[in-house]
């Protein structure tokens, strides 16, 4: 610890702080524009300038508090006074007026049509820090040409003050090096080289970052203020990772989604997908209750709805019946189709759209928690200096944790090696092929990847759902399982305080629906034999619940009901549509990948007469005369800690689970691994992945673009 | 009777023609320039600079037709009786501001005007089958 004095009063403080961390601590605002905590230190916008005296004696100049750490500071001499920083003299007061003052001169005077204009840190801080007299340049401003960045960012770029935060994002949190300056001096320009998009996931977040309004969103450009914006702090579900969001809406559209600060989760970065689907929130939606009439889709009110399926329940049979739960659905909304398909007697639930071999043990009960999550937890990626990728792509299956992965990589103690077909994951990757039959080798010691995760001391693997969406899923799991035990990733062997088995979800409601049992019962049918049953007359009744990745054309002649926010596969399929809530229109739980639950709220409300997803369940039990015992939404938390506790344990992920080998014997099915095929990643479209990314404008173009195909030159 | 409803108007109010000053002074020291479509005459100050419009009925401003409101405004030297503008063939009839007459303009919503809205498209876009 270092002693320092900040503004006549003494701190003790780590010596790794920068001066103005240090001042931070001491509670003293230093304004800055290129410094920020997650990105190197440049030094480059001056702001942050404060006085330190050394020996009692005033400084020489002002210090760029941003780039100098306390232990850069000469050693106190004996017998002198500590060396003490000035964050208020006048000295510093006059070097950030004359630093402000240099940004101005080319900073245009456009604040009133300025998309960053109430959110601009030049603004703030030119009111906070700046003086009152610049009218000494009579000079023309300078003038720089716009830059195409894509769709998603929109580029003014006379108003850049060269702060390269967007630069230094690029290169080390996104990966890719494709922000750059170009220039010197007065000619310095901020740009992509190429005048083309970033070709990155993460490209939304260098928006946040830029303190003017340089780079702003192109889909929100002049639709709103932030002043006239409610704030909404949410939860995203484009991915499993659970995001933490803002979402900003005026009335009841939503203008912008941001991202939230959760050091756990997401830091402070989110995906292109999070940040600009809220376009898809007001297309395609379903508004109005439809009934099937002669082969076609009519407009219903909901007691005729009701009606239609309380009659064709009244005469299924429960075994003929099915329920299958989508991948944005919220855990209240599942925990209630759950209990009122319990209470008709169906046992044909699944939620594993996508066929993955999850969540059950080899007799068929309900498997450990531990098989199906992201044991080591996001966080704990940091830590690791071993890692292995089974059949997964995280740049596409969650961007900001691959983010985390090349943080992590970054800093020069991670191995990481891959099973499965190549794809650019932004960080060098040891490819060992894609042979799936090699897990095994791996699990017997007879491949060269296990001493490697053998000696690491945190070795990690990331499971893919590309490895375990396929018939032998099981025993791929179950390979997996024997490389943690084997490797010590977990267990006895392992180091105390570590679990490496790490699960990659792709669908925000796997883990809460997982966690809340909506599985195949005994004698049930999984998806796969779900969708083959409706196909042979063998399912009569199918319950959709927002579930839109299965083959709706293979469904045969089953009466479908679905129940979603968005008209989409499913919807076109239906026999019958309630109308649901999407994400941002629900007080709703959803649990991560790492098994943190979290809460999200109502932006909000569901359009037309479309209503909260558990209450029309609840409604229609009623129809049903099964009614479900819960009539708020407060009781049917109730009821859903009862049946899993640890979802009421709201934002905490649940640690390593006790290192127990028979846990992890119960995890997958030992098998045969089929070598013939070989693993393929489950998204082949990062940017439409969902029913609400499908329908919205701005996605598509990405996909568009990103497809290699030219940009619509509509835009700018 | 009509002659002293006229004599009445001349005499207590301003705003239908000119005031009895103003005539006065335009009779002592003004000429006759012009006269526009509706009536109103213009005068020129002998041997002066000032110009006089004496409206014919109720004294609008925006009744001023667009050829004489440059000669009225000092803008133009001479009156549109000596140079008389060029008229293109998509030029209007000049129109007096309507505005709290039976003729002003009423957008297609307004409550005074047909009072038949077109319903709101709502601010999401629905799905239909």
């Amino acid at each position: 610890m270092t002693k320092i004095i900040i503004d006549g009063k003494e701190y003790d403080l780590d010596p790794n702080l920068t001066l103005l961390q240090a001042c931070e601590a001491a509670g003293k605002e230093i304004p800055r524009f290129c410094f920020h905590e997650r990105l190197s230190i440049a030094g480059n916008c001056r702001m942050c300038l404060v006085e330190v005296r050394m020996g009692g004696r005033p400084g020489p100049k002002p210090v760029a508090s941003c780039a100098q750490q306390l232990r850069d500071l000469p050693p106190v001499k004996e017998g002198q006074p500590l060396h003490e920083i000035v964050t208020g003299s006048p000295t510093v007061k006059k070097a950030r007026e004359g630093v402000m003052e240099f940004l101005l001169i080319n900073h245009p005077l456009d604040c009133p049509i300025c998309d960053q204009g109430g959110e601009c840190d030049l603004q703030d801080q030119a009111m906070a820090y700046g003086h009152d007299k610049l009218e000494r340049f009579k000079e023309n401003k300078r003038a720089v040409t716009e830059k195409n960045m894509g769709p998603l960012v929109k580029t003014i770029m006379t108003r850049c003050i060269h702060c390269t935060r967007c630069v230094r994002f690029a290169a080390e949190v996104a990966g890719v090096d494709e922000i750059g300056a170009i220039g010197r001096g007065e000619d310095m320009e901020i740009t992509t080289y190429l005048e083309k998009a970033v070709t990155s996931e993460l490209s939304g977040n260098i928006i946040d970052l830029c303190p003017v309004g340089a780079l702003t969103s192109k889909p929100y450009a002049f639709n709103a203020r932030p002043w006239e914006l409610k704030k909404i702090e949410s939860i995203d579900v484009m991915d499993a990772l659970g995001a933490n969001i803002r979402i900003d809406a005026r009335g009841r559209e939503v203008m912008r989604i941001l991202p939230r600060n959760n050091d756990d989760v997401n830091e402070e970065w989110i995906s292109d997908k999070t940040r600009f689907v809220w376009d898809g929130l007001k297309r395609q939606r379903l508004d109005r209750p439809y009934v099937r009439k002669d082969g076609k889709l009519t407009e219903a009110d909901w007691p005729e709805a009701f009606a239609a399926i309380a009659a064709r329940f009244a005469t299924t049979k429960p075994e003929r019946m099915a329920a299958i739960v989508g991948d944005l659905a919220d855990a209240e909304s599942i925990k209630a189709l759950k209990d009122l398909m319990t209470a008709l007697g169906v046992v044909n639930l699944d939620c594993r759209q996508d066929g993955a071999k999850i969540g059950l043990a080899p007799d068929g009960t309900r498997g450990p928690r531990a098989g199906y999550l992201f044991n080591s937890g996001i966080a704990s990626v940091e830590a690791a200096d071993a890692l292995l990728l089974i059949g997964t792509n995280p740049r596409m299956e969650a961007p900001v944790l691959n983010a985390r992965i090349r943080k992590a990589w970054l800093r020069g103690n991670l191995n990481i090696a891959r099973l499965g077909p190549p794809a650019d994951l932004n960080y060098p990757v040891c490819e060992l092929g894609n042979n799936p039959a090699d897990l095994i080798a791996i699990a017997d010691g007879r491949h060269a990847a296990f001493e490697t995760l053998k000696s690491a001391k945190h070795p990690m693997l990331i499971i893919g759902m590309g490895a375990l969406a396929r018939p032998d899923g099981a025993a791929v799991l179950a390979a997996c399982a024997k490389i943690a035990s084997a490797t010590g990733m977990i267990g006895p062997e392992g180091e105390a305080g570590w679990n490496g088995f790490n699960l990659l979800h792709t669908a925000a409601a796997r883990v809460a629906a997982l966690d809340l049992g909506f599985l195949p019962g005994q004698g049930g049918r999984d998806t796969a034999g779900i969708v083959a049953g409706a196909g042979k007359g063998e399912i009569d009744t199918l319950f959709l619940l927002g579930a839109d990745e299965i083959d709706t054309r293979a469904l045969g002649k089953a009466f479908v009901i679905y129940l979603g926010s968005h008209g989409d596969k499913g919807a076109h399929r239906a026999d019958i549509i309630l109308p649901g809530a999407a994400y941002t229109e629900k007080p709703g739980t959803y649990v991560n990948i790492e098994g943190r639950v979290q809460r999200a709220n109502r932006a909000s409300f569901p359009p037309g007469e479309a209503k909260e997803d558990w209450t029309i369940l609840r409604a229609l039990s009623e129809v049903l005369g099964r009614k479900l015992p819960y009539d708020s939404l407060a009781q049917l938390r109730e009821a859903m800690a009862s049946d899993a506790p640890h979802v009421a344990q709201l934002d905490k992920a649940p640690g390593f689970p006790p290192a127990d080998p028979a846990i992890w014997r119960a995890i997958g099915t030992a098998g045969p691994i089929d070598n013939a095929h070989p693993f393929v990643y489950p998204i082949s479209d990062f940017y439409l992945t969902n029913p609400i990314a499908r329908a919205s404008a701005t996605l598509a173009e990405c996909s568009r673009s990103s497809a290699g195909r030219p940009l619509a030159s509509a835009a700018e | 009777m009509r002659l002293l409803g006229r004599l009445f108007q001349l005499l207590f109010t301003w705003w239908n023609g000119a005031t009895i000053g103003t005539l006065w002074t335009i009779s002592r020291t003004g000429q006759l320039v012009g006269e526009d479509e509706q009536g109103n005459r213009y005068y020129q100050q002998r041997g002066g600079s000032r110009r006089w419009v004496v409206y014919n009925g109720y004294a609008d401003a925006s009744r001023v037709p667009p050829e004489w409101h440059p000669w009225l405004h000092h803008t133009l030297k001479e009156p549109p009786t000596l140079a008389p503008p060029k008229v293109k063939p998509w030029e209007k009839e000049h129109v007096p501001n309507m505005t709290g007459t039976p003729f002003a303009y009423r957008p297609p919503g307004s409550l005074a005007g047909t009072g038949a809205r077109a319903r709101g498209t709502g601010d999401y876009e629905a799905w239909k089958p």
